[in-house]
């Protein structure tokens, strides 16, 4: 996830709450009880993730089988 | 995991032993390797294999007569691979191998006579490192030269005394091995081989001291340090012996018994199952010149090995085929990944990908169950706290769904205090075809003496294929709460695998399947017959009950419905892919076993498991089930889609509604079943069936952003994008809001990483929670 963190866009989506652009941030990921840092678009005032599709059902779903296999 | 259980399985597969050529071969030479390779003109591999497996290849390679023939299993068709033939070819048209001998180790040895033991032996003693000297008269291997003349070209025995120079063998020549020569050597020498296949040693034996030549494994006399053998036996078994004998002398230099672990030097026939039923008689190869023959020759003959192998439980199950090997090394792959504290457990998918069906157990001449041993692994994963979450938690959250007081009820037969019976349809049945079941229900109790009541829930079996006894357990438990209250009527069982659940964890539950209770009963008015042959599909769960597969088929043949059994039924059928939820662990997998039937059979199929008909018409082949032909509904049932698992869900709570309206006059008192509250096109709908989410799940997401507010909007589009962490899992949804109020959805999809900032607890649901681990989340 971290390698590609950078592919990893929200375009034209704003936090509906804060009305804000969404940056870059670092986000901590848990899963299986592994727990790590990533870049991922965050509200910057509320820090709300954002997981567009293909994240979800690419390299997350390729990190989440790593982790259950270990 | 129980070692007793990997070496159960490891002693019942037997695609690890040695081909009959090679364990009835003196030597032991791998026949199957050197003919693939002298097949494939790969000649220097197979001059590597002789080097291997025979003491100096070079001259053993002429020297061999074909005691493997008669047992080559080609045999039992024609003849036997000529390998005689192939060594010869592969010896006069391919290098030699180079020996290395090891450092000197200072050890020595003598050896009385030059035959081909003695050549055997010094060259395996002189590959170790040991100082060897052989005592010969005449030449050294004239005698051999004389016996073998008409086999040896020239230059084979020379090229082998220039191996064992190599290896810094010396030879002293001697007149005669007189009695004095013989005590002289008896006395100076510790270690000493009596080569007894030369025939200057003829009636020496007493002369050495000895009445009885060596033990024919060990070589041993009665003397310790003096071996003896080689005479009256074949080429190929002096060779043998002088490489048995150089093993005892090696033993005996270390202060080891010569005779500890010599298991299988000796031949043996194999316990190597092998399949002939499609082996095809092919002449044998001549050739032309049978002291020389040409490698294409050989080549040929070759080609009529049919490569001796078991894998017959590979070639009927995609799981076995799609890891590349065989039981006996994917249990202890198994095994070591169960044994693991910490590591990539590249087992796991594995494991959960088995259908659990029991075929490869049918099929092996020796019964080796992987399904079982998988069923253990499982087990023993989720009481290690190794079982993923994402394997089973869709099936068995499918399951308690089905259990629960929303979707589950009995009833009594209307007008009955008690029945003798009841209907126990399953889960699916009713999900896959409700009006059919209903009106089977009606019809059993219209005929059935003693009253028949109507149970509707899930028998547990997905509890006990994803490996948790305690949730196994306690599912029972609930079953036989409902039973006992009912007044513990008989069950009539309508699915194949609930009856194998009840025999194995309800015992006390009275069961009869309903094809046995249809074989008892008319024919129902509506039932009909199709034109054309159908193909029976007999379910795996019923592997061991050749009683159901009978009554399917007499119930066919009442119905006049012409049928015909698939290559692979009864007791060797396929599972369809949905058994051990192999289809839920690992779709693809799943899939595939499901797409295995494809090939057996162009004809439409007929099941009478209703999981059978919904997978195997998931995987596009035309299938219906016996209900389809008892009770018609649709013009051709054999096209029905298998209802998605949203559509499974509502069917039951809509069944259960029917049901209770129609037979007890009640109004279900159970919520739900409210209209959609929001529409989506047909793609949209089949990424949710792909990805496993509920349409209730994408309501729970725009139910909660419409009242929390949504996460994120995208201003351009108008859309919405929110998202839910219910359980331990995210789920996404796109959509955007109509102007009446309700939703359309563009999009849905899931993750079990957890991010910031996401709504809701994400608590693992109750069903997985058997092998939870708190700390680290894991199930
Ligand atoms: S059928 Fe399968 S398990 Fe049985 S001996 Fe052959 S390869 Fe091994
Ligand atoms: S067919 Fe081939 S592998 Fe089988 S016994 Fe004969 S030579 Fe060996
Ligand atoms: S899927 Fe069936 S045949 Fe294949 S390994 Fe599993 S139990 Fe055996
Ligand atoms: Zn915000």
């Amino acid at each position: 996830m971290k390698s590609e963190s950078g592919d990893v866009r929200a375009e034209g989506w704003i936090c509906a709450k804060c009305g804000v652009a969404l940056e870059l941030l670092p986000a901590d990921a848990t899963y299986m009880g592994s727990s790590f840092q990533v870049d991922l678009p965050r509200c910057p005032v509320c820090g709300l993730t954002f997981i567009p599709p293909d994240l979800a059902e690419g390299k997350m779903l390729e990190v989440e089988k790593l982790l259950e296999d270990k | 995991m129980e070692q007793a259980l990997l070496h159960d399985l490891e002693s019942r597969c037997t695609q690890e032993e040695a081909p009959a050529c090679r364990s009835m071969c003196p030597l032991h030479v791998d026949g199957r390797d050197f003919a693939r390779f002298m097949g494939e003109g790969r000649f220097d591999e197979a001059r590597a294999v002789l080097e291997r497996f025979m003491p100096l290849a070079g001259l053993c390679a002429f020297l061999c007569q074909g005691e493997c023939m008669p047992h080559c299993r080609r045999a039992e068709t024609d003849t036997g691979v000529n390998l005689p033939m192939l060594e010869r070819a592969c010896a006069l048209h391919s290098r030699p191998g180079k020996a290395m001998p090891l450092p000197a180790s200072g050890k020595s040895a003598t050896l009385a006579g030059s035959g081909l033991s003695s050549l055997c032996l010094a060259f395996e003693l002189g590959k170790k490192g040991c100082k060897v000297k052989i005592v010969h008269t005449g030449e050294a291997g004239q005698a051999l030269a004389a016996r073998a003349s008409d086999l040896l070209p020239r230059g084979a025995l020379s090229g082998a005394m220039e191996r064992l120079l190599a290896l810094r063998v010396s030879f002293e020549r001697v007149d005669d091995f007189s009695p004095d020569l013989c005590a002289t050597l008896l006395r100076e020498n510790k270690i000493l081989y009596l080569g007894l296949d030369d025939p200057a040693l003829d009636f020496r034996l007493s002369a050495f001291g000895l009445e009885h030549p060596g033990d024919p494994l060990t070589l041993e006399t009665a003397i310790p340090g003096i071996f003896a053998g080689g005479a009256g036996i074949s080429f190929i078994k002096a060779a043998a012996a002088g490489r048995r004998a150089a093993g005892s002398i090696t033993r005996f230099m270390q202060g080891v018994s010569p005779s500890s672990a010599r298991a299988g030097e000796e031949v043996y026939p194999t316990k190597l199952f092998t399949d002939l039923s499609r082996v095809l008689p092919v002449p044998p190869v001549e050739a032309a010149d049978p002291k020389t023959p040409t490698l294409a020759e050989a080549a040929a003959e070759a080609a009529r090995c049919i490569q001796c192998s078991c894998l017959a439980c590979v070639e009927k199950c995609a799981w076995m085929a799609r890891y590349g090997a065989y039981p006996k090394r994917y249990a202890r792959e198994i095994y070591n990944t169960l044994a693991m504290k910490v590591g990539h457990r590249r087992a796991n998918a594995q494991i959960n990908s088995c259908t659990l069906c029991g075929l490869c157990a049918a099929v092996c001449p020796n019964g080796a169950d992987m399904g079982r041993f998988c069923a253990e692994a499982r087990k023993e994963m989720v009481s290690s706290r190794h079982m993923p979450a994402s394997a089973h938690e869709f099936a068995l959250e499918d399951m308690v769904y089905s259990n629960s007081p929303e979707v589950a009820f009995y009833r009594h037969q209307p007008g009955h205090e008690r029945c003798r019976y009841a209907l126990f349809p399953g889960c699916r049945l009713p999900a896959s075809l409700p009006e059919q079941t209903g009106k089977l229900y009606a019809f059993l109790a219209r005929n059935l003496e003693g009253g028949v009541g109507f149970f509707f829930r899930c028998c547990s079996m997905p509890a006990k294929w994803s490996g948790r006894p305690l949730l196994t357990a306690s599912c029972a438990a609930g079953l036989r709460e409902t039973w006992e209250e009912a007044g513990r009527p008989e069950l009539i069982l309508a699915c194949p695998a609930c009856a194998l659940f009840f025999s194995a964890e309800l015992a006390e539950i009275p069961i009869k399947s309903l094809w046995e209770t249809l074989a008892a009963l008319p024919l129902p008015d509506t039932a009909r017959a199709l034109d054309g042959v159908l193909a029976l599909h007999d379910p795996c769960t019923a592997r061991d009950r050749p009683d159901l597969a009978e009554a399917a088929r007499s119930l066919a043949l009442r119905l006049g419905q012409k049928t015909e059994d698939l290559p692979l039924s009864r007791g060797f059928t396929r599972c369809c892919g949905y058994g051990g939820l192999s289809l839920f662990a690992n779709p693809e997998v799943g899939a595939e076993i499901s797409r295995s039937r494809l090939g057996d059979t162009d004809k439409d199929l007929l099941c009478w498991c209703v999981m059978c008909r919904e997978s195997l018409r998931s995987a596009g082949m035309r299938a219906l089930h016996f209900l389809d032909l008892l009770f018609p509904g649709e013009k051709d049932p054999a096209v029905r889609p298998a209802p998605g698992i949203s559509t499974r869900q509502e069917n039951a709570l809509a069944f259960r509604r029917a049901m209770l309206q129609n037979f007890w006059n009640e109004e279900d008192e159970v919520a739900g079943m409210e209209p959609a509250i929001f529409s989506m096109d047909g793609e949209v709908a089949e990424k949710l069936e792909a990805r496993r989410i509920l349409r209730s799940d994408v309501e729970k997401v725009l139910l909660h952003s419409k009242e929390k507010g949504a996460q994120f909007r995208n201003p351009q589009s108008g859309r919405i994008l929110s998202c839910l962490r219910p359980k331990q899992v995210t789920f996404w949804v796109e959509y955007s809001e109509n102007a009446d109020g309700s939703f359309t959805v563009h999009n849905a999809y899931c993750h079990r990483m957890r991010v910031p900032g996401t709504p809701g607890e994400g608590l693992p649901t109750a069903v997985i929670l058997e092998g939870f681990d708190p700390q680290g989340g894991r199930v």
